[in-house]
């Protein structure tokens, strides 16, 4: 069987009889709801735009202005911050009530504590 | 290409209404029968065109008359029969005991159609890809050339033609399989001497 004249066998339909009057009908009440829509996309765009700039102005506050804040050092100079640069930071936190309580069953280990940063009491910097 | 369509879109640019419903009247059943046959749902083909003469009239600003105007409704309108059978995939809609048929079945000239073909050849023409359908029922049914259908799905000729050839025997397998799955329209058609 010849495909072509197959799929010409399967017969044509036609539009409903009230067609034409439906399609103008909703045409006018396209037309009708036409500057709601525009307003309603409006808006969504605003939105859209006031949230988008919001983020960017969050990262960018946190890449360019709270990162590169100045290093908090106790008992040095601005020489001393520039070389402290050179070293690597590693900051690690420490429970130091643990960690005496732990210690309390092991050989005995003195402490020695000595503030170093102003930023908080819970790091040590080495 | 047609004056007579290129100058009622014109008169739709201008917002012309009554140009608008000539288009409607001299295209509807082309598109109504379009998307039923790409559908195989009466009433989501009816709902279709309509969609898409809308679109014709709200986008009437975006068509140029480099292609024909049929092109271009013919276009939208397989636009958005991608768009609904994208969605029934997603939504698993997609059921052949929701097919609606149409108002008018017979053929064109009256001759009325073997219930079990028309059945079998749905059910062959559902189960095949849009991407494959649609050119097939482009070329086969609504009878454009190759290149015609090329800017209705905007893609190079060749593409046309390999889809074209590779739907019609994915269409063929899919009778078979239709065919073999509900035999009585096949013994009938021996019967009656058709094949």
């Amino acid at each position: 069987m010849d495909d072509a004249s197959l799929l010409k066998r399967l017969g044509r339909v036609t539009a409903p009889p009230d067609f034409e009057r439906r399609v103008m009908a909703h045409l006018a009440r396209r037309r009708a709801e036409l500057p709601q829509t525009k307003r309603a996309q409006a808006f969504r765009y605003s939105l859209a735009g006031a949230a988008a700039v919001f983020l960017v102005c969050f990262l960018a506050l946190n890449i360019f202005v709270l990162r590169n804040g100045p290093l908090q050092t106790a008992g040095r100079n601005a020489a001393g911050i520039q070389s402290a640069r050179e070293f690597i930071p590693i900051t690690e936190a420490v429970d130091y009530r643990k960690e005496i309580q732990n210690a309390s069953l092991e050989p005995r280990t003195v402490f020695i504590l000595e503030q170093i940063s102003n930023a908080s009491n819970r790091y040590i910097n080495y | 290409m047609n004056m007579d369509e290129q100058r009622l879109v014109g008169r739709i640019q201008a917002g012309d209404e009554a140009a608008f419903a000539e288009i409607v009247r001299i295209y509807k059943d082309k598109i109504v029968n379009y998307l039923y046959q790409v559908m195989g749902d009466y009433q989501k083909a009816v709902d279709l065109s309509q969609e898409t003469f809308l679109r014709v009239y709200f986008k009437a600003d975006k068509y140029k008359p480099i292609a024909p105007f049929s092109s271009w409704i013919y276009a939208i309108a397989s636009n958005l029969a991608k768009t609904e059978l994208k969605k029934r995939r997603r939504m698993n809609l997609v059921s052949l005991d929701e097919i609606q048929p149409g108002p008018d079945t017979s053929t064109p000239s009256g001759e009325s159609m073997d219930s079990g073909l028309i059945n079998n050849l749905r059910q062959a023409l559902e189960e095949i890809s849009p991407r494959y359908r649609i050119p097939v029922v482009l070329k086969d049914m609504e009878g454009y050339s190759q290149e015609e259908i090329a800017q209705i799905i905007k893609r190079p000729v060749g593409t046309v033609k390999a889809r074209i050839s590779r739907g019609r025997n994915l269409l063929k397998k899919q009778l078979e399989k239709a065919t073999q799955a509900n035999p009585s329209f096949q013994k009938r058609e021996i019967l009656d001497g058709r094949c």
